[in-house]
């Protein structure tokens, strides 16, 4: 592989008592899509931050484009915050060309390139309305512009789905993979799980500040292989020891299984029961949204088993 | 350099097409014209000179006979004419030959009341003017020219302390009311350009833009290019105000006789200037801590509005500052930070402030505006990141002091 656009190493960030990233690492290539997942306070944003200079690090290293970003290396990065930032006083225009000026293109250049970003995304015969005038899928294409209109090597985009509808997120899809095929590297954050399967080469699962899975997407899913059932017969197959999740799904259940659980004594769980009828038993490559449910909701209840024996013990 | 004249170029922009901008900007402007015009059409009829003399009766001889010549105004046609008797004059008077008449009365003596006789319209306060000037010219016309030019000129104070100092020269209203207005326009600038830069901090705040401007700029070379961007939109402002009260008192000065010899205060200025920087640093500080600290723009107007109360508080001792204005008040006010500005604008007009309290006022502006500066750049980075909730007084002291900076509250960590 190439030289890493980006490489975190072992970062740190407290805020107070609170450590809300605890060593997390990893690194993103050119031309890849890389997943940043993680549920909802587990650190991502505080990562993304972090790797953006925007807040630093109290231990640990970023680089970025191979050393410290700096302000030369700012106008190569394009960043989709998932709080979407316009000027909503403003026309639609003068705010794409100020935030494009301030990444280093001339007015004239970026009105160009505006031209072309705004007839594709629909948006051209809009471009005289204020911000706060247009729709709110309108609004997150027009950041999506912003992100990507003085052509960045690095981009970052936190759930770029939000808010469009089927065509647009097609079309936003199209415009990411164009980018990954034209070289960049991009860094994506969302809780749309089938979007990072479709899209991403590799992930990292942040949790509680953690990094809990950092690899290639198709790896992962082999790895995790023994840890999802697909089950189908009769009966109430969601209350079974040792699975985490089960979602009925076109006439069969589909049983997330916490980490350490073998198949085999799920089957024999399932066999013990009179109420239950299997017609159906077997290994599913487990998705990425079950993959997620396991390892979260799995280190939460390790967690939770961690802090009851250290009461038990006080 | 180029990402601060950016975010200057562009608060400059967003600022001046507001309609409640363009409103104030050229509103006052209007206001001034409308009182000038006001004014010269008021001097017009109220003082346009009549032609016809003023008649002079003396009936108790108080005064040496004067030849009727041109009364001594230096500047006005009106001659006076001299009547032996009360009937000739009134005879004059009612054939339209005289537009009013003087009759110093026979008990003046002891009463000193000259009685003024007109046939519709009182004479002019200027015609009155006139008239004591020829008196006091008769009195003294045996003098020399000269001894009789400086009586009736009379003496221009020039008062100045023992140890130096800038004189203070007296009886030039017009001069007096500039500096108070040009001081009034100065300290409207740097609240008024305060008010901008909050309103500014709590829109980036809103509109959740800061996340993204602070992957193209730095928090400092944000918050320097909307200061600067702001200020220039004061200083606009006033521009227009100043150059249109000049113009205005230039016209006007040609037909209202308080401000004939009206002069610039330029040495006021110039402190002015002096104050207003390390002012408009210290205000600009704490207008981007409230808008840092706060979430939405009502409430950092509200703490904005108690603020801008500290700046003002010379306002409520006006008063003494006519009466006093070396009394141990105006001297504390005039040191300290927040009431140093004003008090020293008000002061100027009508004392001559002694060096050292100008010295240590203004390095006491100077200080504490670094300081804000600081603690707003401390805040800044991690408050405007503060969706939804303040800052509260725990969380802000930590971060003031890094003791234990405090995770950013929002929906994300």
């Amino acid at each position: 592989m190439n030289q890493p656009t980006v490489a975190l190493l072992g970062l740190r960030k407290s805020f107070g008592p609170v450590r809300a990233v605890d060593g997390v690492s990893f690194e993103v290539y050119p031309g890849e899509i890389f997943g940043l997942l993680g549920p909802n306070g587990a650190g991502k944003t505080t990562t993304i931050r972090m790797l953006l200079d925007i807040f630093r690090p109290d231990a640990g290293e970023v680089r970025v484009f191979g050393g410290r970003l700096d302000d030369l290396k700012k106008h190569r990065i394009g960043y989709l915050p998932e709080e979407r930032g316009l000027y909503m006083d403003l026309k639609l225009e003068p705010t794409l060309v100020y935030f494009a000026t301030l990444k280093g293109l001339d007015e004239k250049e970026a009105r160009r390139r505006l031209t072309d970003w705004l007839k594709r995304f629909d948006l051209y015969d809009h471009r005289h309305k204020k911000v706060q005038d247009l729709s709110k899928g309108m609004q997150q294409k027009a950041q999506i512009i912003a992100t990507l209109v003085h052509q960045p090597d690095l981009i970052i985009v936190d759930e770029p789905f939000s808010g469009l509808d089927p065509v647009n997120t097609r079309l936003v899809k199209d415009v990411i993979e164009e980018q990954r095929a034209a070289g960049r590297t991009i860094i994506m954050s969302t809780h749309q799980m089938y979007q990072v399967e479709a899209l991403c080469n590799r992930i990292v699962l942040i949790d509680h500040g953690r990094s809990v899975l950092y690899g290639e997407v198709g790896q992962i899913k082999r790895d995790f292989a023994a840890h999802a059932l697909l089950v189908q017969g009769q009966g109430d197959f969601s209350r079974l020891p040792g699975v985490l999740e089960a979602r009925h799904e076109n006439g069969a259940w589909r049983l997330a299984l916490a980490a350490g659980v073998d198949p085999q004594a799920v089957f024999r769980a399932l066999a013990a029961r009179d109420d239950l009828k299997v017609e159906r038993f077997e290994l599913a490559e487990p998705s990425l949204d079950d993959i997620f449910v396991t390892v979260v909701q799995g280190g939460a209840r390790a967690e939770a088993a961690a802090a009851a024996r250290e009461a038990r013990h006080a | 350099m180029r990402n601060i004249w950016l975010v200057a170029r562009n608060e400059y922009a967003r600022m001046a097409r507001r309609r409640s901008f363009i409103l104030a900007t050229l509103g006052v402007p209007l206001l001034i014209l409308g009182v000038m015009g006001v004014s010269i059409l008021v001097s017009i009829r109220s003082d346009r000179p009549d032609p016809r003399p003023i008649g002079f009766v003396d009936l108790a001889a108080a005064y040496p006979t004067l030849a009727p010549r041109q009364a001594y105004a230096g500047d006005n046609d009106v001659t006076v004419r001299v009547f032996a008797a009360d009937e000739a004059a009134r005879a004059a008077l009612a054939a339209g030959e005289i537009q009013a008449y003087y009759i110093i009365p026979q008990d003046y003596e002891t009463s000193h009341r000259v009685q003024a006789r007109y046939w519709k319209t009182a004479p002019s306060s200027r015609v009155d003017a006139l008239f004591r000037r020829f008196l006091r010219a008769s009195l003294v016309q045996d003098q020399p020219e000269d001894v009789q030019m400086q009586l009736l000129r009379g003496v221009t104070f020039d008062a100045r302390m023992v140890k130096g100092g800038r004189p203070v020269e007296g009886g030039n209203e017009a001069e007096f009311v500039f500096a108070l207005v040009l001081s009034m326009f100065f300290v409207f600038v740097v609240m008024a350009s305060g008010g901008y830069l909050l309103r500014a901090v709590s829109t980036e705040k809103e509109n959740r833009t800061v996340e993204v401007m602070f992957t193209s700029v730095s928090p400092l070379q944000l918050i320097a290019g909307k200061a600067l961007g702001l200020m220039a939109v004061a200083l606009t402002q006033i521009g227009v105000w100043v150059v249109t009260l000049l113009v205005a008192a230039g016209v006007v000065s040609r037909f209202v006789d308080f401000l004939r010899d009206f002069v610039v205060p330029w040495n006021l200025a110039g402190v002015m200037l002096l104050y207003f920087l390390p002012t408009y640093a210290l205000v600009a500080g704490m207008m981007i801590l409230i808008g840092s600290v706060f979430t939405d723009m009502q409430q950092s107007q509200q703490i904005a509005g108690v603020i801008n109360m500290v700046f003002m508080v010379p306002i409520f001792f006006l008063m003494l500052v006519f009466t006093s204005p070396n009394s141990p008040l105006m001297v504390a006010l005039t040191l300290i930070p927040t009431t140093a500005f004003l008090t020293v604008a008000l002061r100027w007009a009508v004392t001559a402030i002694p060096a050292w309290q100008l010295i240590v006022g203004w390095l006491g502006v100077v200080a504490t505006a670094m300081f804000s500066l600081w603690v707003a750049a401390r805040v800044f980075r991690i408050g405007m990141l503060q969706y939804g909730q303040n800052l509260d007084l725990r969380r802000l002291v930590g971060i003031v002091t890094g003791r234990g900076a405090v995770a950013p509250r929002g929906p994300h960590a």
